[in-house]
């Protein structure tokens, strides 16, 4: 027994050593493996990977990939993070290193412009140049996506703001598509007579509070909401109070849904005659489709009247970006995708995928309701107007995005609502400028 | 009370320390380069937790502290306590700490409250397994999920709503989550349906290693059941008390995930307890030098709380 104890205990301390060498060396392989170089924004032949904080466009970025392939010979390689926040983290962190990706996926407007304070991002002016030379691009978007005079993105695609409804039941009501303020008016009223909410509003999540306020001031006045995101006009002038009365004036009747009021739940709330009106951006057309609904026959969209019928007509547009970072992989490659991308072959499998438009003007959505949208904004030329979102420095959106979800939930009066937001438009305006100088 | 072990010690001088058991055995040298090597060997074995606890803890938070001194503009100079000083001036903030101390308050008095009297109810009768398992299973689940469930129940057009709609209360259906300080309320009861849990499994713990003897006694002597409760039963969970409270202080302080899916905070800031704050100024706002003296806040209150808390609590016996 002593004998093979002895064994035992000299045994044991080896084994361990043994043992606890192999995690200690396990354990360095995986941390040298962890600091090493990911594959996954390594340059791989005939490919440029592309950042992107939307897993559901994946497959749209590789059908569109398949195509770009045949003009440029680099397809596109999604490398999706759905997180928008950390997609926002790792893209500002990674854009200084060598393990950024060859595109990125980002917010035109003010959100485009802090990325590009930072610097690391590519001149894409001339390749600006070249698309505006074929028609590809609209003129009015370049300062969207300009910093310092240079173009830094190139469009993704272009949304609209509008209000989606369902066909069915306003046949079955008797309404049609309003063209102006007094029939919206009209429509809100025969829906809340049949028990419907004529129009949906959220908070929940954040963002969505900004929908309306962007609304009913470019319809308020178009040309004071863009000197409003411009930091020239007040958000306590009268522009802007006559819209947030339009908008309590609204909720006190009860034409507004609760402010947590599930957004992904719009579609079928439409389809169910829960709600009369959605408010939101074109892409959601694919989400209409996912809840079984055909354009134009079981949905229609039109963009929100204007107040009075001599203010000039305008629309809120959303433009996501590419950028190229200057450390990128595959510089060249992705060089040649983005100067392709706006090329019709490309725009016309990328908007069939999304069902929405695109941001070559040249290409018509084959949605019919998109499609129809856009031959609105032609024939009435419609003021293309920034979304809020990005409109205005990040940090004032931010915080005002706060307030405009206090007030659709009651807790302020519109008039502080809009006193809070001059206040820190005050602040946010002048630490910008000063970060500027 | 004396032990054995006490007993075989040396007697040492008053005031000085007893001297190594080892050196009345060994030549007086080999002491020296034995405890030096014991040293040695010692701090090897506690080198890899103290450079763990200082590379991922320690330094993060020396690094927060230095840069809650800096401004939040571009080129981020030096500005002393500025940051600090937005917990005076920014009605959001000072929002967060109430909500904070109502979580604490909250989390630690109905976990405690709720935990000990299922426990109590549920420690001697025949349905109690079933029952301990229906009130301890949600502690199984993770905060997003609970969330997830509660915003189903809580939203305006939500579960309680329609049922109170539906049994002729609609009067009394609302936004449970949009006005404060209602918001904050419902959130703690949801963030309790899942602590009681873990308070209802130590509390058990606790009745069971109560001698019955001395319950015995107490009914000899006359007790009812509230009097032995409270002069037996209590006071020998107070063991299990201290840690019941201690953790919930601290979850209390640290409460995140469960305001996070429910409300991100919101509507308008109204539900942010300081953790929220956090995270809200420095990733959404883009304030890292005002998150970072929120973070710095909240750690000097989680710490002082849990040291004057247990400091209390604890005797030299560590109970």
């Amino acid at each position: 027994m002593s004998a093979t104890g002895r064994t035992g205990s000299a045994a044991g301390p080896l084994a361990r050593r043994r043992f606890l060498a192999g995690v200690a060396a396990g354990a360095a392989a995986v941390t040298a493996g962890g600091c090493a170089r990911g594959e996954s924004t390594s340059a791989q032949p005939g490919t440029t990977s592309i950042s992107n904080d939307n897993a559901t466009w994946d497959e749209g970025y590789r059908s569109a990939g398949s195509e770009l392939k045949k003009i440029t010979g680099y397809a596109l390689r999604p490398l999706s993070n759905p997180s928008v926040t950390s997609y926002q983290q790792v893209v500002q962190m990674t854009l200084q290193t060598s393990k950024s990706s060859d595109l990125v996926k980002w917010a035109s407007g003010y959100q485009l412009k802090r990325l590009a304070r930072a610097g690391g991002l590519t001149d894409l002016s001339r390749v600006w140049e070249r698309y505006a030379a074929k028609g590809w691009v609209r003129g009015a978007s370049r300062d969207a996506v300009s910093y310092r005079g240079k173009a830094l993105g190139i469009p993704m695609y272009e949304s609209y703001y509008v209000l989606f409804y369902s066909k069915p039941v306003f046949r079955k009501l008797g309404l049609a598509e309003p063209g102006s303020w007094s029939e919206l008016l009209h429509c809100a009223e025969v829906l809340k007579r049949n028990g419907i909410t004529p129009f949906l509003a959220s908070q929940s999540g954040g963002w969505p509070a900004i929908e309306w306020f962007q609304e009913l001031v470019s319809k308020v006045d178009p040309r004071f909401y863009q000197r409003l995101v411009d930091g020239d006009a007040s958000y306590t002038d009268a522009p802007a109070r006559r819209a947030m009365d339009i908008w309590h004036d609204f909720m006190r009747k009860g034409w507004m849904t609760a402010p947590d009021f599930d957004q992904a739940r719009g579609p079928g709330a439409l389809k169910e005659a829960e709600v009369g009106m959605f408010l939101h951006g074109t892409w959601q057309a694919a989400g209409m489709s996912a809840a079984g609904m055909k354009p134009g026959t079981d949905y229609g969209a039109f963009i929100l009247p204007a107040v009075r019928s001599s203010t000039p007509k305008s629309v809120i547009a959303e433009s996501g970006v590419f950028v190229v970072p200057s450390r990128a992989s595959s510089h060249d490659a992705a060089m040649a995708n983005v100067g392709a991308w706006l090329d019709p072959s490309v725009q016309r499998v990328w908007s069939d995928f999304l069902q929405d438009s695109s941001a070559n003007p040249k290409v018509r959505s084959s949605n019919p309701v998109v499609a129809g949208l856009q031959r609105d904004i032609v024939r009435n030329r419609r003021m293309p107007l920034v979304r809020y979102w990005e409109a205005s420095p990040p940090s004032l959106i931010q915080g005002n995005t706060n307030d405009l979800g206090g007030f659709m939930a009651g807790q302020t009066s519109p008039a502080t609502t809009l006193r809070r937001m001059q206040e820190r438009a005050h602040d946010e305006w002048a630490a910008w400028k000063r970060d500027e100088a | 009370m004396s032990t054995s072990t006490t007993d075989r010690r040396p007697p040492t001088a008053p005031g000085k320390p007893p001297a190594p058991r080892s050196a009345t055995r060994h030549d007086p040298r080999a002491p020296v380069w034995r405890t030096a090597r014991e040293r040695l060997a010692g701090g090897g074995f506690m080198a890899p937790a103290v450079l763990l606890v200082s590379l991922f803890l320690l330094a993060p938070f020396a690094w927060t502290l230095y840069r809650s001194l800096f401004s939040d503009t571009r080129t981020s100079p030096f500005a002393w306590f500025d940051n600090y000083a937005l917990f005076a001036s920014d009605p959001a903030l000072f929002r967060s700490v109430q909500n904070t101390l109502l979580w604490v308050v909250g989390t630690v008095a109905l976990p405690f409250v709720l935990g000990l009297a299922i426990a109590c109810m549920t420690s001697s009768s025949r349905l109690s397994r079933l029952a301990r398992l229906c009130v301890v299973l949600p502690y199984a689940l993770s905060g997003s999920a609970v969330a997830v469930v509660w915003n189903f129940m809580l939203t305006t057009d939500g579960a309680v709503n329609q049922v109170l709609n539906g049994v002729g209360l609609g009067s009394l259906a609302q936004g449970w989550l949009l006005t404060w300080p209602g918001n904050t309320l419902v959130m703690i009861l949801a963030n309790a349906w899942q602590a009681t849990g873990v308070a209802v499994i130590l509390f058990l713990v606790g009745l069971q290693s109560i001698p019955p003897e001395t319950l015995e006694a107490g009914s000899l002597d006359g007790a009812d059941g509230w009097q032995q409760f409270r002069h037996i039963v209590l006071p020998q969970l107070r063991p299990v008390s201290i840690i019941v409270i201690g953790m919930s202080l601290v979850n209390g302080l640290k409460s995140f995930d469960l305001i996070w899916v429910l409300t991100q905070g919101g509507p308008g800031r109204a539900t942010e307890t300081l953790a929220v704050s956090m995270y809200n100024e420095t990733f959404l706002e883009l304030r890292p030098g005002a998150g970072a003296a929120i973070a710095v806040v909240l750690t000097v209150i989680v710490l002082a709380a849990s040291w004057l808390y247990l400091r209390r609590q604890l005797d030299v016996k560590g109970v």
